[in-house]
Order: structure tokens, then C-alpha cells, then sequence
């Protein structure tokens, strides 16, 4: 949940009092955007990306203009931009226009939970507007603070003083900075970085910071972003249908977390806990369809849905469905095996069978029983398994999935479509 | 602003050794103790800690108890209530729900200035809460551990706190030795443990961290007191990408870190663990790096390739643990604690090829579980055949399924459009066996259902249908008469012969019944089981004879068959319906996709089709050694069952060309799906019976009430498009309606029936009498409304038809006919021609010489479709029966009062 840019960074920064660059969005026409021009010198052209992308810059996304044509002309490249970064891949959905902010000082600021010093903790350097890596450190502070006092403006002095910061910044930064601690804590951010802070002449020649670029990720345990009224599309394209689906089962009862890794994946694992979902998704890599935890000891009829719904998804594509865990400590397995068998049953009676081997691994409370259920539901089905218990070495039946997985692809997929009298349908 | 700790964190540690981390002194209080998990974990955790918690909370609760192994554990509303009441405790666990977390750790540590320890077994606390946790904690000198864990555990002290680590049976996982564990993740924190016994390692302190992005014990500290607890001679570190836990690690003792997560780093999004998110510098790579340059080793340990070095191993399998850990071990002079209990390598405990061939890396044969489960396993396997859930089975059916958008009915999941192509004998197991018959099975199927079929030696049954005929009955009551004196007694010896043979043989090791190679030595013959299969002066002795001439005749194999021919030379025909069922009935049964039930009660169908098939033919057709004529043998030895049915509606053995239209025609009418009224019978017979006493359910009178649900109006309706078509073709010189040459012309009787239709239309329109007469077989209200029509299951016999180069002058009259109502401007659009016009076209053609040389009145052909249509949904009834005999619970048919609806 990811949120980057100025056109609705600006409005989360009015929360707070925060002076941002003043930014129009998409659906500008030629007047407002010759106004912006007119007021401010000129424009930042910059295309719209939903979730977090970085590197525009970088990538030549960013156009500048000082002139409607040439803004138009910007707006016309940038408007359906891709852009790929790392494993993210993002295509724009418009462009915003941001007036020029002039500054002969670019600060960076962010806040985040660090590792190192488990606590909320500012980095801040005066020579923003660059990567913050490729800095010299003795520019950068890292500095640690109290998450129950706050960021408080004593917090930034000392950092800014550390680092050497220009006299005539450190004033307007103690000023305004500490206002961000409320929007990263109060609405529910685990990141928070502005980057650049043009400090900018305001009346009187005191300098005003002011944020050009915005972005922040929210924690999607944290109901608190809701405060803050973004429309609901912006964090859609986050999650794929099939995402959205098993997302409404998220309760405080038990996580369901899923990822889709491959659309066209062939082995489906659904996985409880995050050990065996990390040692799944390591193995299986490109094989599966989804990385999931469906959390511990879920209950029967969550686990139900949860099956439910993937299997509505996935099982016609699936050679294999691969249920995996180590030897559980609270997961009740008659529990949760006869909510999966009993969501394959219900499947294959609404959808008709499916080409599929079967393989699970587990131990846990409740095993044989839970293994039993299972077994019996795949005997009726007429599927074949291979069920081994907590004394297999996990990896190993992973590594065993996936040979069932190429021997399907080699025909073996074929044969159990016939014996399931489904010989066209391999 | 955090209290002073161990001198060497810049924050608060409490902890110096991890031997403090979970002590038998620890005194525990639960938060939220009656929460659905907790009420699950803590009793355990409370029995193996030989009585750790004093008391749990939970607002509202107060004076009730959480009851374990070693006495109760009081509630309160509040720690201060618990407090008041004088407990005492120095380590709180949460199991608050996410939003509950913060506040409940504000509460323990306010209230208890006593406190010392927290473990949070909570996920999904936000991150905004866990700062706040953090720094609560940090300013009033607490340890927590978790959130997000499943809490900490001693094998020396026999202590666990929080969570479930160890699961119901801790003893089994946590063996007293000399390695700490560090998880993030709480699943695999059991199981490495597990995993270390089988090399020999037990386990001192069991640590899991929880993977959140505010890891409160984490890496450094454990280390810290990994290396002040004498008991811990090296550790194993389980470790997720995200976060600098492990960067810089001082470790004193050797350590084995399995890190994993590379790949994960691909994922744009956390699943499960929130903090397993890494960003630039704190991949698994990286954290691979950071441990590699601590052990000083250059590579990741594999077992073939086994670099580590006495400081330590990297692996990234959590299999390779074990040995890694001996290794480094070795190393360092030091063996295992004990011997290794157990291996890691692959042992299914449960599998099922469903007969396919697998390749041999993947043929894994089934190896026995460790007790205890190879014992609960044992009484698993000693159960035969599928179990299946009992529920209310009203308008339900395992068996059958109606397609609403095709109209397309499958019995098993093989729809009646495919069971329509195979021959009757092939079906007729299906609703038993849930397969269709391969083909020895057909042959055995053929000798069973042959050798039902004269009754002649059944006199009551042959008098029953006789008086049933004589009193002018259609051919459902004669049929339910004959199936009426099929009851239970006369089942008996039939139905017991089967169960002995199953149990025999259930754990013989037979798989395929089909090989008569099987060594029987092992089966012990008593003379019970003599005499049940054995025949008396008194028993007919011809027809069994000739059942076994027959089966072998046409090639049929059954070891079943041989055991009871091994018994003596006379073999009682129950016997013999009984071995020949029971090879039908066995590897369905093995694979477990019918239950024991099923397989029990198959040769009473067997019968009952023979029966019900054999009461359609007048009694005096029925003669020693002779039907309607044809001798016992040759109709044993190569007749087929729709050879027989021909025969009981024609008196005639058909050619092969007569004989496939009405193995077609049986197969298309074998089922509606379970809405259907003939199947709403035979299910109302089942649940009144009671199927939870499946003893008690009489299949015959099931039968009788599928059979009493079928009528002029369901079942004789089939007539309905004959007599259009013989309206049609009454005055056209028609010899054989399957030859293409037949000389009429089809367009124009069908373009003078459209004129005549659309005039009577006009006509109905115009004296308000809402609409003209019905056209059987033309028209659906599923199939309508594009500018041409079809009937998907029209189509796919028309297809079949015309691949097999078959032709029908009735069927193709329909076809003329929509497009001729469409064109005069009597249908808006051409309609469909339904699946009953193709069920009319076909008897008719069947019937249709009979019928011009005045061998079958009018009469006789409604009777003729009407038995065709008995015989094809016996099949899909005894479906029905079976499956809500296996399913179904008493009355489950019944409709409650308050849906019933009084009209005046």
C-alpha cells in the first residue's frame, strides 16, 4: 500500500500544515496549466504511477516545461508511460503538473522504523534531491527517537547540527519537520519520505520548505489510513482479483496474506504460517501460482473459503495441489484438512473434476484424523497422492511436488484425465 | 529514555542467559485466556510447565476457569483484579486480538511493577502499535518476545510460555540437549527440532522470534545470552530476509543459520511474516553474506558440498540443518547428545496411484509412520472403501447432476450423452461402482443380469408381475411387483456370500480381482463359508453351472470365482452373483471411491435389474431353460443386456443395428439429475427407511419408489412424439425408417404441417383460447430465442449418428419441420428440435415394422416407450439409492412444516 507523487501528497501534507508545491492533476485543461506556468515560471510534468515506483528521475520520467506547448508535448509522452524498476513494473494513468519551486536548497527527510535502532528514525540530510545511498554519510543523519513523545523539534536541531546543515535552514526545518511525525504515526505510515524539500524564499526572505516529491507506504494491519479518505482505486491495482478475494477474509483472527507469483504456475500451495510459506515460495519459485499464509490454526470455515476461492482460480491450470507445513503446533489438521478436502469436493461437484496429483506434507495435532479425511476425499475423487507425514523432510517433498509437477507436464497429466474420464479435457 | 539493562545494548536487554528465558520459576498471566486460541494452547503449555500460570484475564469473565491436566486456572476481569486477589507473576502473555495488544501491554506493565518478561502471540499488531509496545517496554526495563510468535520454551526445564511450540505433545519435540534454537519462524522452530533429533541433537532453549518488522529479542540478544547459558554448546539461527537483526552478530559459539527467502525477494508485497520484507541491504543474500563472513566460510553448506567451518554453517534448506550442525559439531570436538532418532528422508504414510502407471521416482510405495500414528494409520487402513459424510440429502445427489445451462445430465461425472455411446452393460455398474464397466466386467456384468432375467424358477416373482399385467398396470407397477418380492430374505445369502468374500479377502494384499494367478493359500476356507457358497441337492444346480460355462465362455476372469470354484463342484447361485459382483465392486473398493456399503449391496441391483428386466416379458414366455424361445446357454454366452431388453420389448434378438439405437436410447434416459420425480421417489423410499441404519433400507422398495413415481405423465410421455410422428407418417408408404432411400418428401410434408400448424395458431389466437396445440419434441425453454436453435444433446446424437452413418426418416422430419414452421411464419425464429424428438424418432424406428405388420398395436408402442424408458432410469434410480443410502440421514426428504403451504 503504497502511495507515491504530489497529487495527493500535497493534500496528505495540508493535514499537517506541510507547504507543498502546488500540483494539478490529469484532468487540467490548457488554461490551468498556462496559470501554473504563469505563477510559477514553469511546470514539472510527471506521470502518475499507483503504488510505489521509484527512480522517475532517473529514467528521463520527469519532463519540465516553460511553455504550454511544451507542456502538452510532456504531458502527450508521459501520459501512458511504462516504467519497470527492480521486479516492479508500472504503467502511468495520466500526469500531474507541478509548479516550479524555486530553492538553492534541496533537503531530503524520511521517516521509518529502523531495524538497527528499533525505533522510529529520521534520515535527514541538506543535500537532498539525490539518491540518499550514494551520499557521503557524514551528510546523512540516522537518528533514533521516542515513539511515545514524538518527534520533537530538539530531535531535528541536533540531527541537523550533526550534519553540518546551513544556518538558515536549520530555523524553518525545527519548525515544520516535526509536524510530519504526525501524519507518519497518526494515519498509520511505516515510511515517510519527501525528497526533495526545496527551501524556498518565502516573505521576509525566510525560507520555507517546501515538498516536491511525496511518498509514503501505509501498514495495511493499520486501519488508521482510512482517516484519511483516499479514494479506495489507489491501492487497487495492488491486488489481483483473486487477491481481493481471499483479502476480505483478513481478520484479527488469522492472516490471510496471498500472493499471486505466476498466473501461469502450475503447482497450487496454499500454506500456513510464514516458515513454510518462505520455504515454499524459495523452492517452488516459478512453479507456483501463489505464495500464501493463510496464518496458523485457521478455522474450518475460514480455511474453507480460503480453499474455496483458490481453487475457483487456479485448479483447472494445476497439475499439482501441494499442501505443505511442517509439524504444526496449534493448527488443528482434521480441522483444516477437512475444510480443504471438503472445498475440493464441493469444487469438483460444481465444476466438474480436474487433471491433478495431490501431495502433502505435515505434521501437527490431529494428524492421522485430519490426513484420513483427506485421503478419503481424494480416494472418492479419484485423484491420485502421495500424503507423507512430519518425518519427511519438508524440502524433500517439496523437491517431490515438483517432480509430480514435470511428469505431469510430460503426460502424466493426460493419463489422469483420462482415469477421470476426462480425456479431451488434459 | 529506556531503563538501564545489560551494560552492553544501547537499548534495554533483561536477559543475560538464555537460561532465564523460560525458568521454572517463571509465574505467567494470560491476557484474553478464554480467546479461542489460548483455550486451546495454554492448558498444554500450563500441564507440560507443571502449573506456570496463576491466572489469565478476560474482561467480563471474571470467576470462571480455564480447566487443564493439573487443576483449573481462575479469571479475572483485570491484572489488577488477578493482583488483588493475591497472584503474583513476573512474565505476561498476550493473546489479545491486534487492536487489544497495545493497551494490554500498557496494562501488565502499569499494573504489575513485578513484571519482567512479555511474550505476544497476537499477529497483525500495526506497526504504530509495536513502536509504542517497543518503547513502553523499553522505559519500564521489560523483554518481550513476538509479536507474531509462538513464544519460548525449555527442554531442560520443561517450561513453555506462550504459544504452542512443541504442539499438543511438547515431550516429542523438545529432547533435552545442548542447541538453542532462534526461529522467525514459530512452525519451523518445532520443526527443527525435530529435525535435530533425528541427527542426535536435543534442544536447550527454544526461542521463536516472530518475524514483524519490531522484533523486540531478537538475533543480537539471543546471542548475548547464547553466550552466557552454559547448557547451549552452539545454536541454530532461522532466519528471514527484512531487517538488520543479524547484521555484525557477535557469536561466541558455533552456530548453523539457515537463511532463506532469496527468491522471496521477488514478492512486492509481505505475505505472512510483515517484516520479511527486505529492501536494498537486507536481502537473504545479504544475509547469507553477513553469516558466511561470520563462520568465515565462502559458500552455503549442501550435503554435497559440506563447506563449513568450526564457527559455524550456512544453509539454505531447512533439511540440511542436521547434518550441518554434526559437522560444524565435529569441528569442534563435540558429538551428538544422544542417538538419532528417525530419518528426514521421503516417507509417504499415505498414497493411491488410482491404477495409473507412475514412473518409479514417483511410485513411492507407502512406509510405516512412527508410533503412535502407525498404529491410528493400521485402524485407518482396516477401514474398506470411501467414507462419505452423512448430511440432509434432500433435492441433493452425489450421484447425478443436471447441468441447468445444457440441460446435459451426468451420473458420476460422466454425462448420459457419453453413457448414451456405451453399451448397456457398461452402465449398468455405474451407479455402484461409479465407473463404467471395462470389459471383463461387462462380460461378468452380461452373465449376472442374464442370468436374473427368466423367472422361472421364481415363480412368486414371475405370479406377482403376471396378476400386476393381468390387472392392467403400465409397466412401472408390473415392474414394482416383481421388485416387491425381491426383498431382504431373499437377498440374504446373496448379500452375506459378498461380505464374507470381502472380508476374506480385505487383507489379502489383492488388488486386481481379475488375477487368477493370486495365491489363495492364504485364505482359510471354514466350513461356514463352505455351505454359504455351496449348493444342496435341493438348489438348482443347471443355471450356475451354466453361469460359470457362460463367464468363462466369454473370457471372463475372477479370482473370486476360481475361490469359490476351489470349494466344491457345486456352487449355489447366490454364490456366483456374489463372486461376480464383489470382482466388479473390488478395485473401486480398494481405491476407496465406493464405500464397503456400496460394494456389500451391489449383487441386490444385479438381481433387481435381472428382475425388473425379466417382468416386463409375459409369464408364459418364461420356461426351463428357455426365454421367449431363445435357449439359456446361447443368451448366457453371448447375449448382451440390450440384447436382452430388445428381446423383452420386441421378442426378438435385435441386429446389431437395432440393438445401438436402443442402447442410445437407454443411455440418453438413464437420468434427469435428483429433481427429477422418479429420483425424488426412490430417494423418499431410501430416507424413510433411515439411510443411518443402512441394515434396515429395503433397495428393493426403493426401487418400488422410483418406479411408482413414473407414469403417463413422467416415463409415457414418450409416446406423446410418437404418435405425432405415426399422425404424420400414418398415410406415407414408409418401409424401413432408417433408409435414406425412403422415397418421401420430407420438406413438403413438413412445409403442409407448418401451414396447417400456423392456421390452427391463428385460429386459437383468434377465439382466446391461448395458443395452439403443443408440438411434442419441437422447442425449449432453455434453447430458444437465436435466429436457429439447437439442442445441445440433439446435436451430439445427431453427430453420433451421422459418424456412424446411421439414418433416421423421423428425426430427420423434425429437422425439416422447425425450419418449415419458421419459414410459413408459425415460429418467430427456427426452434430447436429437442432431445424428446430424437427419443420419439428413435423408438419409433425401432418399433416401426412391428408396428406396419400389426405385431404392436398403438397400445403396445406407449407401452414399449414407456418400459425403454423404465429401463434406462432403473440405472439412474439405482444411482440415486445408493448414493443416499451412503449419504442421506433418516427423513431427510421430509418437508418442515413451516415451508409446507395449506391452499383453499
Amino acid at each position: 500500500m503504497q502511495l507515491t507523487g504530489m497529487l495527493h501528497g500535497a493534500t496528505l501534507l495540508e493535514h499537517v500544515d506541510f507547504p507543498a508545491a502546488e500540483v494539478i492533476g490529469p484532468e487540467a485543461d490548457e488554461d490551468e496549466i498556462q496559470g501554473l506556468i504563469d505563477r510559477h515560471g514553469s511546470v514539472f510534468i510527471k506521470p502518475i504511477f499507483k503504488g510505489g515506483v521509484g527512480k522517475k528521475g532517473k529514467s528521463g520520467l520527469i519532463g519540465r516545461a516553460g511553455d504550454l506547448r511544451t507542456a502538452l508535448a510532456e504531458k502527450e509522452r508521459l501520459y501512458f508511460v511504462e516504467h519497470r524498476h527492480g521486479n516492479a513494473y508500472a504503467k502511468a494513468q495520466g500526469v500531474t503538473f507541478e509548479g516550479a519551486v524555486p530553492a538553492e536548497r534541496e533537503v531530503y527527510f524520511s521517516i521509518t522504523d529502523s531495524t538497527v535502532f528499533r525505533a522510529p528514525t529520521i534520515t535527514l540530510t541538506h543535500m537532498g534531491g539525490m539518491a540518499i545511498e550514494e551520499l557521503d554519510p557524514k551528510h546523512v543523519a540516522n537518528i533514533p527517537f521516542e515513539a511515545l513523545t514524538g518527534l520533537k523539534a530538539f530531535v531535528v536541531a541536533n540531527a541537523l547540527e550533526d550534519i553540518g546543515a546551513p544556518r538558515e535552514i536549520v530555523s524553518p526545518l525545527v519548525q515544520h519537520l516535526p509536524k510530519l511525525w504526525e501524519l507518519f504515526h497518526h494515519y498509520g505510515m511505516t515510511v515517510l519520505e519527501l525528497n526533495p524539500i526545496r527551501m524556498s524564499p518565502g516573505p521576509g526572505g525566510r525560507l520555507v520548505p517546501v515538498a516536491c516529491d511525496f511518498k509514503c507506504g501505509f501498514d495495511r494491519d493499520d486501519p488508521r489510513w482510512q482517516r484519511l479518505d483516499l479514494p479506495d482505486h489507489l491501492f487497487a491495482a495492488d491486488y489481483s482479483d483473486f487477491e481481493l478475494e481471499i483479502n476480505q477474509l483478513r481478520t484479527y483472527q488469522g492472516q490471510s496474506d496471498v500472493f499471486v507469483i505466476n498466473p501461469e504456475g502450475t503447482i497450487l500451495a496454499p500454506t500456513f504460517g510464514g516458515g513454510a510459506n518462505s520455504l515454499v515460495t524459495e523452492v517452488l519459485a516459478q512453479d507456483a501460482i501463489i505464495s500464501s499464509d493463510f496464518g496458523g490454526n485457521p478455522p474450518y470455515e475460514k480455511m474453507r473459503s480460503v480453499a474455496r476461492i483458490c481453487f475457483k482460480h487456479w485448479l483447472k491450470q494445476s497439475n499439482v495441489l501441494f499442501v505443505i507445513g511442517g509439524k504444526a503446533n496449534n493448527t488443528d489438521i482434521f480441522e483444516t484438512f477437512r475444510a480443504i478436502a471438503d472445498a475440493l469436493r464441493e469444487h469438483f461437484v460444481q465444476h466438474g473434476p480436474t487433471p491433478l496429483f495431490v501431495v502433502i506434507g505435515r505434521g501437527g495435532p490431529n494428524l492421522v484424523r485430519g490426513l484420513s479425511a483427506f485421503s478419503d476425499t481424494l480416494d472418492a475423487l479419484g485423484l491420485p497422492y502421495r500424503i507423507f507425514g512430519f518425518d519427511s523432510a519438508i524440502s524433500e517433498v517439496v523437491n517431490y511436488a515438483q517432480a509430480v509437477d514435470r511428469w505431469m507436464k510430460a503426460g502424466g497429466r493426460q493419463q489422469v484425465a483420462r482415469s477421470l474420464g476426462l480425456a479431451d479435457k488434459a | 529514555m529506556y531503563k538501564k539493562g545489560i551494560a552492553a545494548f544501547p537499548y534495554y536487554v533483561g536477559i543475560d542467559s538464555l537460561a532465564q528465558v523460560a525458568t521454572p520459576g517463571d509465574r505467567v498471566c494470560v491476557l484474553n485466556i478464554l480467546g479461542s486460541e489460548s483455550r486451546q494452547v495454554t492448558p498444554t503449555s500450563h500441564a507440560y510447565s507443571r502449573g506456570a500460570v496463576v491466572f489469565g484475564t478476560s474482561p467480563g469473565r471474571r470467576g470462571e476457569v480455564l480447566s487443564t491436566k493439573v487443576g483449573n486456572i481462575p479469571v479475572y476481569d483485570s491484572v489488577r483484579e488477578g493482583l488483588d486477589a493475591g497472584h503474583t507473576f513476573n512474565t505476561g502473555v498476550v493473546y489479545l486480538p491486534p487492536a487489544g495488544v497495545r493497551d494490554g501491554v500498557a496494562e501488565l506493565i502499569r499494573i504489575n511493577p513485578d513484571l519482567r518478561k512479555i511474550v505476544i502471540l497476537t499477529e497483525k499488531v500495526s506497526v504504530h502499535d509495536a513502536r509504542e509496545i517497543r518503547a513502553l517496554a523499553q522505559s519500564n526495563g521489560i523483554d518481550i518476545f513476538g509479536g507474531n510468535c509462538l513464544g519460548v520454551a525449555d527442554s531442560w526445564n520443561r517450561v513453555r510460555i506462550g504459544g504452542a511450540l512443541g504442539g499438543d505433545h511438547p515431550d516429542e519435540s523438545m529432547l533435552r540437549g545442548s542447541i538453542a534454537i532462534y526461529s522467525n519462524s514459530g512452525n519451523f522452530t518445532t520443526t527443527i527440532a525435530q529435525y535435530l533429533a533425528t541427527a542426535g541433537w536435543g534442544t536447550t532453549t527454544l526461542i521463536s522470534s516472530g518475524k514483524d518488522v519490531y522484533i523486540h529479542f531478537a538475533a543480537r540478544e539471543f546471542a548475548y545470552a547464547l553466550a552466557n547459558d552454559s547448557r547451549s554448546s552452539a545454536a541454530v539461527m532461522y532466519i528471514e530476509p527484512g531487517g538488520y537483526y543479524e547484521h555484525k552478530l557477535e557469536l561466541t559459539k558455533p552456530v548453523v543459520a539457515c537463511v532463506v527467502g532469496r527468491w522471496k525477494s521477488k514478492l512486492t508485497r509481505a505475505v505472512g511474516h510483515a517484516g520479511a520484507m527486505a529492501g536494498a541491504g537486507d536481502t537473504a543474500e545479504c544475509k547469507e553474506g553477513w553469516f558466511l563472513d561470520a563462520f568465515g566460510v565462502d559458500r552455503i553448506f549442501t550435503p554435497e558440498s559440506p563447506v563449513c567451518s568450526a564457527k559455524g554453517a550456512v544453509v539454505i534448506n531447512i533439511a540440511h540443518i542436521p547434518l550441518a550442525l554434526t559437522r560444524v559439531m565435529e569441528l569442534n570436538g563435540i558429538s551428538p547428545d544422544f542417538a538419532p532418532t528417525g530419518d528426514l528422508s521421503l516417507k509417504p504414510w499415505l498414497a493411491n496411484n488410482q491404477g495409473l502407471k507412475l514412473p518409479p521416482e514417483l511410485d513411492l510405495a507407502t512406509v510405516e509412520a512412527m508410533p503412535p500414528y502407525n498404529e491410528q494409520i493400521r485402524e485407518l487402513r482396516r477401514v474398506l472403501g470411501a467414507q462419505v459424510p452423512r448430511r440432509n440429502m434432500r433435492d441433493c445427489s452425489g450421484a447425478t447432476k443436471m447441468d441447468p445451462s445444457t440441460q446435459i445430465t451426468s451420473v458420476h461425472g460422466i454425462s448420459v450423452l457419453d453413457l448414451a455411446l456405451e453399451p448397456l452393460e457398461a452402465n449398468f455398474a455405474l451407479p455402484l461402482v461409479h465407473e463404467i464397466a471395462a470389459e471383463n466386467d461387462r462380460a461378468l456384468l452380461d452373465v449376472a443380469v442374464a442370468a436374473e432375467v427368466n423367472l422361472v424358477r421364481d415363480q412368486v416373482i414371475l405370479s406377482a408381475a403376471d396378476a400386476a399385467r393381468e390387472a392392467g398396470n403400465a409397466p412401472n407397477t408390473i415392474m414394482a411387483a416383481a421388485a416387491c418380492m425381491v426383498g431382504p430374505r431373499r437377498m440374504k445369502r446373496a448379500l452375506d456370500a459378498t461380505r464374507r468374500l470381502i472380508d476374506l479377502f480385505a487383507n489379502s494384499g489383492l488388488q486386481d480381482p481379475r488375477d487368477e494367478s493370486f495365491d489363495l493359500s492364504g485364505i482359510e476356507i471354514s466350513d461356514d463359508t463352505r455351505a454359504l457358497f455351496l449348493a444342496t441337492e435341493a438348489d438348482e444346480s443347471v443355471r450356475p453351472e451354466a453361469m460359470l460355462k457362460a463367464v468363462r465362455a466369454r473370457g471372463g476372469r475372477s479370482i473370486f470365482l476360481k475361490f469359490i470354484e476351489s470349494m466344491g463342484d457345486h456352487i449355489h447361485r447366490d454364490g456366483i452373483l456374489a463372486a461376480l459382483a464383489t470382482t466388479i465392486a473390488w478395485g473401486p473398493l480398494m481405491r476407496k471411491r465406493i464405500s464397503l456399503l456400496t460394494a456389500g449391496t451391489l449383487p441386490w441391483y444385479l438381481r433387481l435389474y435381472g428382475v425388473m428386466i425379466g417382468s416386463t416379458i409375459p409369464g408364459h414366455h418364461h420356461q426351463r431353460g428357455s426365454l421367449w424361445g431363445i435357449p439359456r446357454e446361447e443368451r448366457f454366452a453371448s447375449w448382451t443386456v440390450a440384447d436382452l431388453a430388445f428381446l423383452a420389448i420386441t421378442g426378438k434378438k435385435p441386429t446389431e443395428a437395432e440393438a445401438r439405437p436402443l442402447q442410445v436410447l437407454i443411455g440418453l434416459l438413464i437420468s434427469n439429475g435428483p429433481g427429477a420425480i422418479s429420483a425424488q421417489g426412490a430417494k423418499g423410499a431410501v430416507s424413510a427407511d433411515g439411510p443411518q441404519t443402512p441394515e434396515r433400507v429395503q433397495i428393493n422398495k426403493a426401487m418400488v419408489g422410483f418406479l411408482t413415481h413414473t407414469g403417463y405423465s413422467h416415463g409415457g410421455n414418450g409416446f406423446e412424439g410418437m404418435a405425432f410422428l405415426l399422425d404424420q407418417f400414418k398415410d406415407a408408404n414408409l418401409v424401413d425408417p432408417h433408409d435414406p432411400a425412403h422415397g418421401l418428401e420430407l420438406k413438403a410434408m413438413a412445409t403442409a404441417f407448418a401451414r396447417t400448424y400456423k392456421t390452427e395458431k391463428a385460429q386459437a389466437k383468434e377465439l382466446g383460447l391461448g395458443g395452439p396445440r403443443a408440438l411434442p419434441g419441437v422447442h425449449h425453454p432453455i434453447f430458444k430465442g437465436k435466429p436457429v436453435n439447437y439442442d445441445p444433446r440433439e446435436r451430439f446424437i445427431s453427430r453420433f449418428m451421422e459418424e456412424r452413418g446411421d439414418y433416421n426418416v423421423f428425426h430427420q422430419f423434425y429437422r425439416e419441420l422447425v425450419q418449415a414452421l419458421y419459414d410459413v411464419g408459425a415460429t418467430p425464429y427456427v426452434f430447436c428440435v429437442n432431445i424428446d424428438a430424437v427419443i420419439a424418432a428413435m423408438l419409433l424406428a425401432l418399433l416401426w415394422k412391428d408396428y406396419k405388420a400389426g405385431d404392436i398395436s398403438e397400445r403396445g408402442l406407449e407401452t414399449a416407450a414407456f418400459t425403454i424408458f423404465l429401463y434406462g432410469r432403473m440405472i439412474g434410480a439405482a444411482a440415486e439409492i445408493d448414493d443416499h443410502i451412503n449419504r442421506g440421514r433418516n427423513m431427510d426428504t421430509r418437508t418442515p412444516a413451516s415451508q409446507c403451504t395449506f391452499v383453499t
